[in-house]
């Protein structure tokens, strides 16, 4: 039983295809790919069609053979209820016939009193929109060769075939079985098992005939033989019988519409389900070109998709009863069943070879450290997966090329071209590279057959592989192309052709088509990848999170840390003061200056840990972006510091500083550091800073940027569009190897009472806040000169920022 | 009690140390003989200033409460706020006094409720200094709500 959705779908799908202007009259080969065959307005004379209005059930479509049948002219029964022709008995029966009664399934027998004469009827019934079609057809009372079958029968009929179909080891076998059996029930002269390719072309893959007959087997026919509608029809239609092709249709006779303009109107009654429908001239007269009288064709369906037909031709006229017919159908569906399983199976030791293939990959590839890696580095295999005699990787525009393949340009450009083909499926393949792809004409010889897949549009990352062109000859049942003849007022005229000899073609520029199970293996390596990088990715997220938590612990342990240090710590110094207040006429004045130290010791330990704090602090603390003009910054920094300690060192600013988008309590910190060194450590009489800034393009031209940035992190440096700020001094001078070591925390160059002590975090500091700014920092000195420390800002991450100074111009 | 009582204060403290540091300045160098009691965790201040447990049978609330915010047991911060939520209690005067220096702590003090903020200095001079005048301003110098 067809499903209703199938049939709508079908129904819908052949309308659309089809050109309702087109009638047996004008159809040509021109237009036959157009013609609305479903709807011929005509039967086939082995039987009678009445279609009947579904709620008065009165006549409204009647074929015009009635008067052989039934002894009434077809205008008599029109707009007759069909109680002038039948029974109630046999209006009940087709009642229960539509509403799926299995006592009453198709046909249906009736006998009906005709000119004093009890005739036999088989009668089809089934349901088409608001009409009820009854098709009829004779049978002799006389019990005739094929007449009719009860249950017993149809048993003994189907069981020996079904079971020859199980024992079958291979599709070749399930199909040489399926026509000799059919053959054998059937008793037409030829039947054949025709496969449907991918493109709508087909083959004869199995034959049973008459030993003087010709042989089909291994012919070709080309897709436009059996219209796109007609295959359609297949699926509808699962048998489809002509007994004689040299027929005449009977035409349909329509009620007419009470108001005759709208007579036009009627639609053609649609046939699609009808098993008496007229059939295309242009079939019959293929039919007849290829000296068939009778012809049967049963559909084999898989996965509601046309697999193929069972053809049946007989050289002379050949009736089967419908009992017969539904023996034949349901043994085509047997076939279909065993056909998937059977295809399946089909070279079943390469599908297992592709498979430890893909075994093999996914191990290669779970262990190596790339993708690239684990793809290309065992080119057998890669190639092996697909049957393939060349493959290329690519990633970003890399490409690896493996086997034989186009050279590396035209391997780019095939891929730049390709990457417009994965719109629609991450997969893409196809024989004929060269239909599809002009340019790959010029490497045919290598690559003709192209399997391509698609991991990742964005990273570009593709798959390829590539197979030669082998010149293949193709069996076709006469040549392909139609034939023009001149018809008798001398026009041109397309006709079906009129010879099947077997016409040779050698296809060029094809290769070997792809397997299935090879697309498959391609998708799966695809599936594997992909689920393999997500994983990493994961692992990576995981690890990052692992991270960036122990850095959050961490800056907590040196918070808290120090915090519980300083407690004793202050015991300590209480103490030690409390021991002299108390007891220092006791100690004596070396006594009292012992402890004096152990005071001043603590004092410098709380200055450590206050440093180590403010550095942990640091890492913490989230920045507070704005845009900051760095004149006011760094003038406000000079003023506090020349109020501290006037007149020591003469600061400048050589040109007015950008400003910057930047966190205003750091940057003031940051200048502090950088300007207090530049002071501190200074032993000229004249101490001379100055703060200043070079464009990053300045920057450039003078070769200032190191060569190895101290912030590897900082991501695009140098970048020219960044300004490089710079605090210099003639200070002492660093020496070249300690430049290094400056910035580590509580690194000191000199002794504690020398240039003033401190606690050696200043710099750390520093480049701290420079680091949390996205910027770099670096220094150049001279020992005994002076030194220069240069420091980028921009880059900033400005995440949080408040405000943007995109707009804002520097100031002066 | 009336509130003819004599004023005193409470010290929120768990190291002994910094509490007789403490002490030892107020009398020594400060000279003043102002009452001092002492709670060493959170949750013994929290009774003592609701009046239960040990301390049911109090009737005057202090003047003053200095307070450390590390505290064993319950945070100094989490002090502060229940008191700085009651809404009798709230009117006690209290002083932080701790060792951290850190900005959100000194912002998130007062914005429960701190009356002032102190770090604990490391110089002993620096110490005499601050506590005081910190004794000074709470105890002479400033005008505090009559106890009810």
């Amino acid at each position: 039983m067809l499903a209703p959705e199938l049939v709508t779908k079908t129904k819908a799908a052949i309308a659309n295809i089809t050109s309702p202007d087109i009638s047996s009259a004008t159809v040509d080969i021109n237009n036959c790919d157009r013609e609305p065959i479903h709807t011929p307005n005509a039967i086939q004379p082995h039987g009678v069609l009445l279609a009947l209005n579904a709620n008065d059930w009165t006549i409204i479509q009647v074929s015009q053979n009635t008067d052989s049948y039934f002894y009434q002219s077809p205008e008599a029964l029109l707009g007759q209820p069909v109680t002038t022709l039948l029974s109630n008995e046999h209006i009940q029966l087709i009642k229960r016939c539509l509403s799926g009664d299995f006592e009453a399934i198709n046909p249906l027998r009736m006998t009906l009193p005709i000119q004093q004469q009890l005739k036999h009827f088989n009668v089809v019934v089934h349901r088409n929109g608001d009409a009820i079609c009854l098709e009829f057809e004779a049978t002799a009372a006389s019990s005739e060769h094929q007449h009719s079958i009860n249950f017993f029968d149809f048993h003994k009929l189907v069981k020996r075939p079904i079971n020859r179909f199980q024992q079958t080891s291979n599709l070749d076998e399930l199909c040489q079985t399926a026509v000799e059996e059919i053959q054998n029930i059937t008793g037409f002269d030829r039947v054949m098992v025709y496969r449907f390719d991918q493109d709508g072309s087909g083959s004869v893959i199995a034959e049973a005939k008459q030993s003087h007959m010709t042989p089909y087997i291994g012919l070709h026919y080309p897709d436009t033989d059996i219209p796109k509608q007609a295959k359609h029809l297949y699926l509808l239609n699962l048998l489809r019988i002509i007994p004689d092709i040299r027929y005449e249709p009977v035409p349909m006779l329509t009620q007419k519409k009470e108001i005759e303009a709208e007579t036009d109107n009627i639609p053609p009654l649609d046939m699609s389900l009808s098993v008496l429908r007229s059939v295309s001239p242009l079939h019959t007269e293929y039919l007849s070109n290829m000296g068939v009288r009778a012809s049967m064709s049963i559909s084999l369906v898989t996965d509601n998709k046309l697999w193929g037909l069972i053809a049946c031709h007989h050289d002379s006229p050949r009736k089967l009863s419908y009992e017969y017919r539904t023996v034949c159908e349901f043994l085509a569906q047997a076939i279909a069943l065993e056909l998937t399983n059977k295809s399946n199976h089909e070279n079943a030791d390469y599908q297992l070879q592709i498979k430890q293939r893909q075994t093999e990959f996914i191990n290669a590839l779970t262990q190596s450290e790339n993708l690239e890696q684990g793809l290309t580095q065992n080119t057998e295999r890669l190639l092996g997966l697909t049957g393939s005699t060349g493959a290329a990787f690519c990633e970003k525009g890399e490409i690896t090329l493996l086997g034989k393949t186009p050279s590396l340009a035209e391997t780019n450009s095939l891929i730049q071209w390709l990457s417009d083909q994965f719109v629609e499926s991450a997969l893409f393949q196809t024989a004929t590279l060269s239909q599809a792809y002009a340019p790959a004409a010029q490497f045919i010889e290598r690559t003709s057959g192209l399997l391509a897949i698609s991991i990742s549009q964005v990273q570009e990352l593709y798959v390829l592989w590539f197979r030669p062109e082998v010149l293949q000859t193709v069996d076709w049942a006469g040549n392909p192309e139609k034939p023009i003849e001149i018809d008798e007022h001398g026009e041109e005229k397309m006709s079906p052709r009129r010879s099947f000899e077997k016409w040779q073609q050698t296809l060029e520029h094809h290769a070997q088509p792809w397997l299935p199970c090879e697309i498959e293996a391609a998708l799966e390596l695809r599936s594997s990848v992909i689920g393999l990088v997500l994983q990493r990715a994961d692992e990576l997220a995981e690890l990052n999170s692992e991270l960036a938590r122990s850095n959050i612990e961490l800056d907590s342990f040196a918070y808290i840390a120090s915090h519980d240090l300083k407690e004793p710590l202050r015991g300590i110094h209480n103490y030690s003061s409390f021991l002299i207040e108390d007891y220092g006429d006791a100690l004596g004045e070396d006594g009292a200056q012992k402890l004096h130290t152990l005071m001043r010791l603590t004092q410098r330990m709380e200055n450590l840990i206050s440093s180590l704090l403010h550095y942990s602090r640091l890492g913490r603390s989230e920045l507070m972006l704005s845009p900051i003009d760095l004149n006011e910054l760094a003038e406000s920094v000079i003023e506090l510091m020349q109020m501290s300690k006037p007149e020591e060192a003469t600061i400048e600013i050589t040109k007015p500083l950008p400003v910057v988008e930047a966190d205003h309590t750091q940057i003031t910190e940051l200048l502090t550091n950088l300007i207090t060194n530049a002071i501190k450590y200074n032993d000229k009489a004249e101490k001379r800073v100055t703060v200043g800034f070079l464009t990053g393009q300045e920057a450039q031209q003078q070769n200032i940027y190191p060569e190895q940035p101290i912030l590897t992190s900082s991501e695009s440096f140098p970048d020219a569009s960044i300004p490089v700020l710079y605090v210099k001094d003639n200070g002492i001078g660093i020496r070249e190897k300690h430049l290094e070591a400056i910035f580590r925390i509580f690194k000191r160059l000199h002794g504690p009472t020398k240039f003033g002590g401190g606690t050696g975090a200043g710099l750390t500091i520093t480049k701290k806040i420079v680091e949390k700014h996205g910027g770099n920092i670096w220094v150049e000195s001279t020992y005994g000169e002076g030194t220069t420390f240069y420091f980028t800002l921009a880059g900033a991450d400005t995440s949080d920022s408040r405000q943007s100074s995109a707009d804002t111009p520097p100031s002066q | 009690m009336s509130s003819s009582a004599r004023p005193y204060m409470l010290v929120v403290e768990d190291s002994n140390e910094d509490f007789a540091a403490l002490q030892r300045v107020l009398s020594k160098h400060c000279k003043t003989d102002i009452p001092i009691k002492r709670c060493d965790d959170g949750d013994d201040a929290l009774d003592f200033i609701y009046h239960r447990g040990a301390y049911s049978n109090l009737t005057q609330l202090p003047q003053l409460i200095v307070l450390d915010l590390n505290l064993p047991g319950t945070d100094g911060r989490e002090v502060l706020t229940q008191i700085k939520q009651h809404e009798q209690l709230k009117q006690i005067p209290i002083v932080i006094f701790t060792t951290s220096s850190n900005p959100k702590d000194i912002a998130s003090c007062y914005q429960r409720g701190a009356n002032s903020y102190l770090v604990k200095p490391m110089s002993i001079e620096q110490l005499k200094k601050s506590v005081c005048s910190l004794i000074q301003y709470w105890f002479e110098v400033a005008v505090l709500p009559a106890q009810g």
